[in-house]
């Protein structure tokens, strides 16, 4: 019973990292019906900038610990944003009027690009986080350890998305975003600016995957350019299974994912958890094509 | 007498003549590379059935490939069939993957089709991976494949290769012509264009997409025994979803629909990184930027498909 | 007619594209430049351009200069394979590489075919030499030597339990295999036999479930950085069961990826480190290249490609000629007792390196690697 609890907790904090990346995918197609593939590659800049930004400012000497973080965090979400809305206006922008075909094409040439863009500026190796500035006990929950950083990383990603969650369904840019899901036309008669809402889409999803791409670097130490194309995958999966488009359904997809991702490692088998991971995908796909929480889109007859 | 030397056909068939003679001319690097270019323009065919004529978001294609490529590999070494039974053969199990596979999701909507077609060639390159039943010989893969033996020819060097690949490619676009003009090809034309219509009209859209499925597949199994062949090792590497993007962008770039453009855009993705050697390490770089720009300024690809011709006779 | 115009030109530029006459001898460096090892990769490149230097300084060998051209192989068997066909027709004489038993398979019948020689630095899989290759030789042992002493050791330190974690690369299993053999004939208990999966940061569920065994000791046979992740992870849980790991998990950056706490009391069997070295050649050749690139060589597998590459230009001084065939010859029958920066070297029939390598003891990670006997 213990090992199934701990198990379950291990796929809680990967599935939560997954939630994060999930929601920018998740975003972006609610609104622009487009599968962003270069999002792994922001959660890859996200690492990135954190390393760059720890590297050369120290913010832990300056401000402590714990805000230190924060700072660091919020510095790279916001670095990450603004990438994020380059993209747009780059890669996507002129292409709203063409065929989904081209933006999807268009998307992955912007991952080509920034994954090697990463590895011109800072070189093809592995980089190391410093690992001085994370806790690293462990606490009891009902009886057994767990490791304090993977109870760091769920709660702060669960923190993160609460706060998504609240802004999208309680603030007015929220509503407004909401609206351009469901339908462009009609939410730019009622007088929302589609493109800016586009525009904050844009920096909010890539602003949560820099900071999953940070979190990924702080615990488990190490990054290189490649290492948001699994992640991208999975979370991408992880935003299918949730119902893409639906807010709460990538989160949900995303620890779903992780757990299914752990269970079926210890109990079935560790070399086939990716596979089983797509085995569920396609069931619910063919079962339940709209995802556990159904998709956010008008069917068009 | 000039206006015959100028002429858009001569011009092709002096290219072409040129082009015949390239092993002559190039030194072994180059020629190996024309032979990628023929093995992914055969393989972006082989896509363009299912993602260009039928407009079906396909992005597992190198699962096909696979299995093509994998099932000569196992029975070469294991029970030693020659290479040249096996294409056919490598042909038909892939074909048969299709099926399988392709009936239960056949239905599925766009990006849905997209997402499970990824899903699909994940599963499939982890299985090869884990060395399911055994066979496959895991992350390492499989080597010693051996070479096809043709009227007494060990087909060894890259220029045996080239002949070979791009008679075989001649053979497959004039197989393909001619079904674009045949009843499945309009029939998946009709589909690409409007499905609710075709439906309408009485197609059984289901068949049509799922023989272009099969098609398709078993084009790129047979394209998989002669790329098993070529390189003598395989391994799961070979067949990850980037290579599946890498042909839907040869499909999408070239111009989808369009069997030349398709042929260009293999050109152009395998040929320019090549060329851009000399860049070293930025042109990838170079290559995403590229991709982007040319979707933007001219996202029909460069080739466009134009639209069907169709003759109506008179009755 | 523009389009046609332009795959002219196309064809023409790839045309003129091709190798104009040369006047150096090229020797093919076949490395991990990116990917999960490129700080090995880095290192073999080091090595050879400075040795490659070396000899061009004092005269050249056979009077002309010595070029190495180097192919990434990404640490991928087919990134290689498209390498191997790049070096084979770049006009080289041999190769050295590479790092990585799965990937220079990958890329020996490509040689082969050639007649090019292929010295392989960091490929121990027992299966690379046994293909009747007459080109294809080592500078570093072979698993089953490994294996063997993996186990004693093992037993020597008193383990019962033993639980044994690989990747599924033909190196890693290979060598889990060969200890698995040896410590069951000695009556041990294997508690656990698995793969991991390389190239992921999450190893969370893998440890939880080997605690679970309650092994004595775990031996782990893959790679430097998955060897960093678990040791790292595992200290996460509180978890105290020593892991021992086989020579490929000799790097350090192991230390980083592992932090320091977690990799202390690390063991693992290997071939010397380059700053053990006892011989005057190596000691020499360190120094050197401390003075060159302001630090130590890392790795000793960077040392074995040097060793590769002076063991290759040496064949092509004394057999005064670049006939792969000869050269290949003298490696198999009059090369003895070579000084190699790494001891003495002489190859076998298959290619092998004759000679003990592994010696029967490990090194103990505290903030560095440290001998222990």
């Amino acid at each position: 019973m213990e090992q199934f609890f701990l198990q379950l907790t291990n796929g809680l904090t990967v599935g939560s990292i997954y939630a994060l990346i999930a929601l920018g995918y998740t975003m972006v197609y609610g609104v622009l019906k487009l599968i962003n593939f270069a999002h792994g590659d922001l959660f890859t800049t996200g690492a990135y900038l954190g390393f760059s930004v720890l590297a050369s400012i120290a913010l832990t000497d300056r401000l402590g610990p714990i805000s230190g973080v924060i700072a660091l965090a919020v510095i790279v979400m916001v670095m990450v944003g603004i990438v994020g809305i380059v993209l747009e206006r780059a890669a996507y922008k002129p292409l709203r009027q063409s065929p989904r075909l081209s933006a999807v094409v268009s998307a992955l040439g912007a991952s080509i690009f920034i994954q090697n863009a990463i590895m011109l500026m800072y070189g093809a190796t592995f980089f190391f986080y410093p690992q001085d500035i994370l806790p690293k006990f462990t606490i009891g929950i009902f009886g057994i350890d767990i490791p304090i950083m993977r109870c760091i990383v769920f709660i702060v990603s669960i923190v993160l998305m609460a706060f998504l969650y609240l802004f999208i369904q309680r603030t007015t840019i929220g509503t407004a975003i909401r609206a351009a899901a469901i339908d462009q036309d009609a939410a730019r008669l009622m007088g929302i600016n589609v493109d800016r809402v586009i525009s904050i889409v844009f920096f909010v999803g890539p602003a949560l995957g820099g900071a999953a791409g940070l979190m990924v670097g702080m615990y488990y130490g190490h990054i290189n350019f490649t290492m948001g194309w699994v992640y991208g995958l999975k979370a991408f999966t992880a935003a299918i299974l949730g119902g893409i488009g639906n807010i709460p359904g990538a989160m949900l997809g995303g620890l779903i994912l992780g757990v299914i991702e752990s269970l079926g490692a210890a109990y079935i088998s560790f070399a086939w958890k990716d596979a089983l991971a797509f085995c569920v995908l396609i069931l619910i796909l063919i079962f339940r094509p709209t995802g556990i929480l159904g998709e956010r889109v008008a069917e068009k007859i | 007498m000039k206006k015959f030397l100028l002429t858009k056909k001569t011009m092709i068939f002096i290219l072409a003549i040129f082009f015949f003679c390239c092993p002559l001319l190039l030194n072994r690097y180059w020629v190996d590379v024309l032979n990628n270019v023929g093995l992914y323009a055969l393989l972006g065919l082989s896509l363009n059935i299912i993602l260009g004529d039928a407009g079906l978001f396909h992005m597992g294609h190198a699962a096909f490939y696979a299995i093509g490529a994998y099932t000569a590999a196992i029975l070469n070494t294991q029970f030693n069939i020659p290479i040249l039974f096996l294409i056919p053969m490598g042909g038909v199990l892939a074909a048969l993957f299709g099926a399988i596979v392709a009936r239960p999701i056949i239905h599925l909507r766009g990006d849905y089709l997209l997402v499970v077609t990824i899903g699909l060639v994940e599963i499939v390159r982890i299985a090869l991976i884990n060395d399911v039943f055994g066979l496959t010989g895991g992350a390492n893969g499989i080597f010693g494949i051996d070479r096809m033996i043709i009227g007494g020819v060990k087909i060894r060097k890259p220029h045996h290769f080239f002949y070979f690949i791009y008679l075989f490619m001649i053979f497959t676009v004039f197989i393909f012509s001619r079904l674009k003009q045949s009843r499945f090809g309009r029939a998946l034309n009709y589909i690409r264009e409007d499905e609710t219509a075709a439906q309408g009209s009485g197609i059984n859209t289901a068949h049509y997409k799922l023989l272009a499925f099969v098609l398709g597949a078993g084009w790129a199994g047979m394209t998989g025994v002669i790329y098993a062949t070529k390189m003598t090792i395989i391994s799961p590497e070979s067949f990850s979803f980037w290579e599946s993007v890498i042909v839907f962008m040869i499909v999408i770039l070239g111009g989808s629909g369009s069997i030349a453009g398709v042929i260009l855009g293999a050109f152009l993705i395998i040929g320019l990184p090549e060329i851009f050697r000399g860049f070293a390490e930025a042109r990838m770089l170079v290559f995403g930027g590229a991709m982007m720009l040319l979707m933007i300024f001219r996202p029909q690809g460069i080739i466009e498909s134009v639209p069907q011709l169709y003759q109506i006779r008179n009755r | 007619m523009k389009r046609i115009v332009m795959s002219l030109l196309l064809l023409v530029l790839l045309t003129t594209g091709s190798q104009a006459a040369n006047d150096f001898i090229k020797i093919g460096l076949m490395a991990p430049m990116t990917g999960s090892w490129a700080s090995e990769g880095i290192e073999m490149k080091q090595v050879l351009e400075l040795l490659a230097q070396k000899i061009n300084t004092s005269g050249g060998l056979l009077g002309k200069n010595v070029e190495v051209i180097i192919e990434d192989d990404a640490g991928d068997p087919r990134t290689a394979a498209l390498a191997a066909q790049r070096l084979a027709t770049a006009g080289i004489v041999g190769v050295i590489g590479t790092y990585g038993s799965s990937i220079t398979e990958a890329s020996q019948t490509i040689y082969d075919e050639e007649g090019i020689i292929q010295i392989a630095n960091g490929s121990t899989a027992v299966r690379l030499t046994e293909k009747g290759m007459k080109h294809f030789f080592r500078t570093c042992p072979r698993d089953d030597e490994q294996g063997r002493v993996a186990a004693r050791t093992i037993q020597k330190l008193g383990y019962k339990k033993v639980a044994i974690l690989h990747d599924n690369t033909t190196y890693a299993k290979g060598l889990a295999d060969e200890t698995k053999g040896h410590l069951k004939t000695n009556n041990l208990n294997i508690c656990f036999f698995d793969a991991l999966t390389p190239g992921e940061r999450d190893y969370s569920t893998i440890l939880t479930m080997l605690k679970a065994k309650g092994p004595d000791v775990v031996f782990f046979t893959g790679y430097y950085p998955e060897a960093g992740l678990l040791l790292r992870q595992k200290r996460e849980f509180n978890w105290k069961t020593p892991f021992i790991g086989g020579d490929a998990t000799n790097h350090p950056d192991l230390i980083k990826i592992a932090g320091r706490d977690a990799a202390e009391g690390f063991r693992f069997i290997s071939a010397p480190l380059p700053q053990d070295l006892p011989f005057r050649t190596a000691k020499k050749f360190v120094s050197d290249f401390k003075s060159n690139f302001g630090k130590m060589p890392n790795s000793i597998y960077a040392l074995l490609a040097g060793d590769g590459f002076r063991v290759l230009t040496h064949a092509i001084r004394q057999t005064k000629s670049l006939d792969k065939k000869r050269i290949s010859n003298f490696l198999h029958q009059k090369l003895k007792n070579f000084k190699g920066l790494t001891g003495r070297i002489t190859f076998n029939d298959k290619g092998d390196r004759i000679g003990d390598i592994y010696s029967d003891y490990m090194v103990v990670v505290k903030t560095t690697f440290e001998l222990q006997q």
